[in-house]
C-alpha cells in the first residue's frame, strides 16, 4: 500500500519550472530513492512534500494522517545542510524537537538520550554544537528527524557533504533505519540509491524520466554486453577493422577503438559463438574476452544525459 | 499553546546565552541612574570644570523630581531605543538566514507560534529592563532631587512601556520582511524617526499617532493624567501592533528560507 501518493505536483519559481508535473507513489516500508543530477528537482519535491514549500499545483496524499493533522508531524526531515543552533549542546537541541512534537519533559530527554546512543554521538551530547564537525552535525541532523518515529523519513542528499568514512558510517545507519520506517531519499550518486533502496525515481529537468523497483529496472533494461580486448599486433587490428565493416543483426551498441570493441547485443549466444569462431579462425590474439550485462550506471547516463 | 511555550523558552534561553539578559538591562539602569545624578551633581560639575571666573556664583534651581523622570525617558527616546532595534535586527532574519527557521519550522510547529514566541522573549526582556532602568531613576531621584508620586510614575511607565513595544515589534516585523539585520535595524530606527518628526509636524492629523506615546509618558509623569485622548493613543498602538504581527507571520510563511 502507499504511504504516500503525490499526483502532477509541479512548482514554478518565476519563469522556471523547477518541478514539473511529478506523480509518483512510495509504498509503506519501501525505501526509495530520488536520483537525478544536480538541479533536476530534487530539494525542490522534498520540501514540498515536508510543507516548507507551496506546490504551484499538484497534489500530496498521505495516507494513515487523520483528517486536520499536520503531515509535518509524520514526517522527519534532514536537509542538505542541517542547521542549528551553536549555543545549544546536541542532548539540548533534541529534547527541543522532541518537545516541540508534543513529548513532555522527561519522555522528551530520555528520547534525545535514546536517539544520541542510537546515531552514535552519545559523548559529544552535552558539547555545545558550534564544537560539531561536519559527521556529527549530519548525525544529529538524523536523530532530529528521528525524534517523533517518523512514518516518512525523507533525507536531502543525507550523504553527499560527507568524507569516504562519515558515508559509510551514515549509510550504516540508513540501513538499518529502513527496516523501521519508511525512507526516501535523495542523491546524485547512484551507487548509494543502488546499495540500500528498493525503489528509483529518476529525474531530470523537474519531471520523473524513469521510475520502479530497482530490481524491475535492472531486469528490464539490462542488456548483455561482450567485451573483447587484444594484443593490439598488426593481425588483430586488421581483422577488427575488416570486422567492423559487416553488419550484423545482434548488435545493439557498438563502440569500438583499433585494439578492442564492446558490444551490446540482443542475441548473446549467436553472438558469442560467431565471435569466437571467427576469432580462433583468423588467429587473433585475444587478451580479454569478457561476457556481462550493462550496468544501471549505464542506463543512469543514458537517461540524466540522453 | 505548548509549543509556544517550549519556543519561549528557547528564546529566553538564548538570550541568556548571548548575555542579552546582562547587557540590555543594564544600559537602561546606567541610563536611567545617570539622570538623576548629573542633575544633582550639576553645579559641582560646571564649577570642576573650571574656565570660571574666581567668586563665580552658580546658582541653578533644582528641576522638580517628576522633571528628572521625564527627562529619563528622552534618554530612552535616543539611546534606550536604539539598544531595542540593535538587539533584535536579526530576530527573524538570523534564523531564516542559518536554516534554524527550517528546521524548526518542519516540526508541527505554527508560523504564528513561531513569531509571537520571539515576539513575547522580545517584549519579556524590553519590559524588564525598562522597567529596572526607570526604577534605578526613581530611587536616585527620590534619594537625590526629591519624591515622586507613585501614580504618575507608573501611568508613564505604562504608556512608555507601550512605545518600546511599538518599536520592538517594527524590529521584529523588519527583520521579518529584510534579509539583513543592518536594514531591518536602519528601517525601524527610520519609520521610527519618521514617526515621531509627522507627530510634531501634524498634530491634528496624527493626534491618535503612536509617535505621542513619549510625550504622552512625560506629560502623564508630571500630571498624572491619563485622558481619553491617552485612551485612543494606546488603542491604536496595539492595533498597528497586532497588524504589525501579522505581516510578520505572513512574510515568514512566504518564505521560511534563504534557498527557495
Amino acid at each position: 500500500m502507499a504511504l504516500v501518493q503525490v499526483e502532477q505536483l509541479t512548482k514554478t519559481f518565476g519563469s522556471t519550472r523547477a518541478v514539473d508535473g511529478i506523480s509518483f507513489a512510495i509504498g509503506q516500508g519501501r525505501c526509495a530513492a530520488l536520483l537525478g543530477p544536480n538541479g533536476a528537482g530534487k530539494t525542490t519535491t522534498i520540501r514540498m512534500l515536508t510543507g516548507l514549500l507551496t506546490p504551484t499545483s499538484g497534489k500530496i496524499q498521505f495516507q494513515e494522517l487523520r483528517p486536520g493533522a499536520d503531515i509535518r508531524s509524520v514526517i522527519g526531515y534532514l536537509p542538505q545542510i542541517p542547521s542549528f543552533y551553536g549555543w545549544m549542546s546536541g542532548h539540548e537541541f533534541l529534547t527541543l524537537a522532541g518537545r516541540l512534537h508534543g513529548l513532555r519533559g522527561k519522555a522528551a530527554v530520555k528520547r534525545s538520550d535514546e536517539l544520541l546512543e542510537r546515531v552514535g554521538i552519545a559523548g559529544a551530547g552535552r558539547r555545545k554544537i558550534a564544537g560539531y564537525s561536519g559527521g556529527m552535525k549530519q548525525r544529529l541532523g538524523l536523530a532530529q528527524a528521528l525524534v517523533q518515529r517518523p512514518k516518512l523519513l525523507a533525507l536531502d542528499e543525507p550523504v553527499s557533504a560527507l568524507d569516504p568514512v562519515g558515508r559509510r558510517e551514515v549509510l550504516e545507519l540508513l540501513r538499518e533505519l529502513k527496516h523501521e520506517t519508511t525512507v526516501l531519499f535523495s542523491t546524485h550518486v547512484l551507487h548509494d540509491a543502488e546499495e540500500l533502496c528498493d525503489d528509483v525515481l529518476i529525474v531530470r529537468d523537474g519531471k520523473i524520466a524513469l521510475q520502479g523497483a530497482i530490481g524491475d529496472i535492472r531486469a528490464q533494461h539490462q542488456k548483455p554486453v561482450l567485451l573483447l580486448q587484444t594484443e593490439a599486433d598488426e593481425v588483430s587490428k586488421r581483422w577488427l577493422a575488416e570486422w567492423n565493416l559487416r553488419e550484423r543483426p545482434y548488435i545493439v551498441d557498438k563502440e569500438s577503438a583499433e585494439d578492442r570493441l564492446r558490444l551490446v547485443v540482443s542475441d548473446i549466444d549467436t553472438a558469442r559463438s560467431e565471435l569466437l569462431e571467427e576469432l580462433s579462425r583468423s588467429q587473433v590474439k585475444v587478451r580479454r574476452l569478457e561476457i556481462g550485462h550493462t550496468s544501471l550506471e549505464d542506463l543512469f547516463m543514458k537517461v540524466v544525459t540522453g | 499553546m505548548n509549543t509556544f511555550f517550549v519556543l519561549y523558552r528557547k528564546e529566553l534561553l538564548e538570550m541568556l546565552r548571548n548575555y542579552k539578559w546582562i547587557w540590555v538591562p543594564l544600559v537602561f539602569i546606567l541610563l536611567g541612574a545617570m539622570q538623576p545624578v548629573t542633575t544633582y551633581f550639576l553645579p559641582q560639575i560646571l564649577a570642576g570644570a573650571g574656565n570660571m571666573p574666581e567668586g563665580a556664583v552658580i546658582e541653578i534651581p533644582t528641576p522638580q523630581g517628576s522633571e528628572v523622570l521625564a527627562q529619563t525617558l528622552q534618554q530612552y527616546n535616543t539611546l534606550g531605543v536604539l539598544i531595542i532595534t540593535l538587539s533584535f535586527m536579526a530576530v527573524i532574519s538570523g534564523e531564516r538566514n542559518s536554516g534554524t527557521a527550517a528546521m524548526i519550522l518542519v516540526k508541527p510547529v505554527s508560523y504564528t507560534t513561531f513569531v509571537l514566541s520571539k515576539w513575547s522573549a522580545m517584549l519579556s526582556l524590553t519590559a524588564v529592563a525598562f522597567t529596572a532602568g526607570y526604577a534605578v531613576s526613581l530611587y536616585y531621584t527620590n534619594i537625590l532631587i526629591g519624591d515622586v508620586g507613585a501614580g504618575g510614575f507608573w501611568k508613564s511607565l505604562l504608556i512608555y512601556m507601550i512605545w518600546l513595544l511599538f518599536v520592538g515589534t517594527l524590529t521584529v516585523t523588519s527583520s521579518a520582511l529584510l534579509r539583513s539585520p543592518g536594514g531591518a535595524a536602519f528601517t525601524a530606527l527610520g519609520a521610527t524617526a519618521v514617526l515621531a518628526i509627522a507627530t510634531s509636524l501634524f498634530p491634528k492629523a496624527m493626534a491618535w499617532s503612536p509617535g505621542k506615546l513619549t510625550g504622552l509618558a512625560a506629560q502623564s509623569m508630571q500630571t498624572g493624567l491619563w485622558d481619553e485622548k491617552t485612551w485612543m493613543v494606546v488603542l491604536l498602538s496595539f492595533v498597528i501592533v497586532a497588524l504589525m504581527i501579522m505581516i510578520s507571520v505572513l512574510a515568514l510563511r512566504s518564505k521560511p528560507s534563504l534557498d527557495n
